[in-house]
């Protein structure tokens, strides 16, 4: 099985980037996101802009548990919550469960996209194959 | 997946897809520095705060959630994740 990516310049240079739907139950989410696939980064993290177009307010992110540590993103500190066994599907190719962070802040001036990490691809047994 | 699941990604993707490759032009149109909102393949909404865009897009009758949103970074502009 193999997931076509995209490979596009975005914020200062090539990027590997892979298309899915996200759902969730509670909060209800369902739209489809761009990610970079980021093998640098051990955790995948929804972008600000991502979940903002989820429409999910702050109080139904007050019900989800909270991750101990903050992760260090673009220069600052994050706090994050966790969307436990969200669901990525990959067009008919995979449907995959996968814990994804949640800013629970802005990080000013800069819009970290979604990013895709390292966990992704360990839990669905994934090699990424960049040859642009 | 079904159908309708599958129409909304390739649409998404579509979108996605257009921003990348006019990047430039969007650049060129003041975009620069923005949030920007792109639907069948145009700019429809932007602003320096995504909750504003968010806003210009549900007064048009159409779903945040469906859109492509993304910020137009300065030219040269290198984001480390």
């Amino acid at each position: 099985m193999k997931i076509p990516l995209q490979v596009y310049p975005f914020a200062g240079g090539l990027r590997i980037m892979v298309s899915f739907l996200l759902r969730y139950e509670d909060p209800h989410m369902f739209l489809p996101i761009q990610a970079i696939v980021d093998t640098g980064s051990p955790i995948t993290i929804l972008g600000i802009a991502d979940l903002k177009r989820a429409r999910v307010s702050f109080l139904q992110l007050k019900k989800l548990e909270s991750r101990k540590e903050p992760i260090a993103m673009g220069g600052g500190q994050l706090n994050t919550k966790i969307l436990r066994s969200a669901k990525l599907k990959f067009e008919n190719l995979l449907e995959s469960s996968l814990n994804i962070l949640i800013p629970t802040e802005e990080v000013q001036g800069i819009s970290p996209p979604t990013i895709l990490g390292v966990d992704f691809l360990i839990e669905n047994k994934l090699k990424l194959i960049f040859n642009p | 997946m079904v159908a309708q699941e599958l129409n909304i990604l390739q649409d998404f993707e579509k979108d996605s897809l257009w921003f990348h490759k006019n990047i430039g032009l969007l650049r060129q149109q003041n975009f620069t520095g923005k949030f920007v909102a792109i639907f069948n393949e145009k700019p429809i909404a932007s602003d320096t705060d995504v909750d504003n865009v968010i806003k210009i897009v549900e007064k048009k009758s159409i779903s945040p959630a469906a859109v492509f949103i993304e910020f137009v970074y300065p030219e040269g502009y290198t984001l480390l994740l």
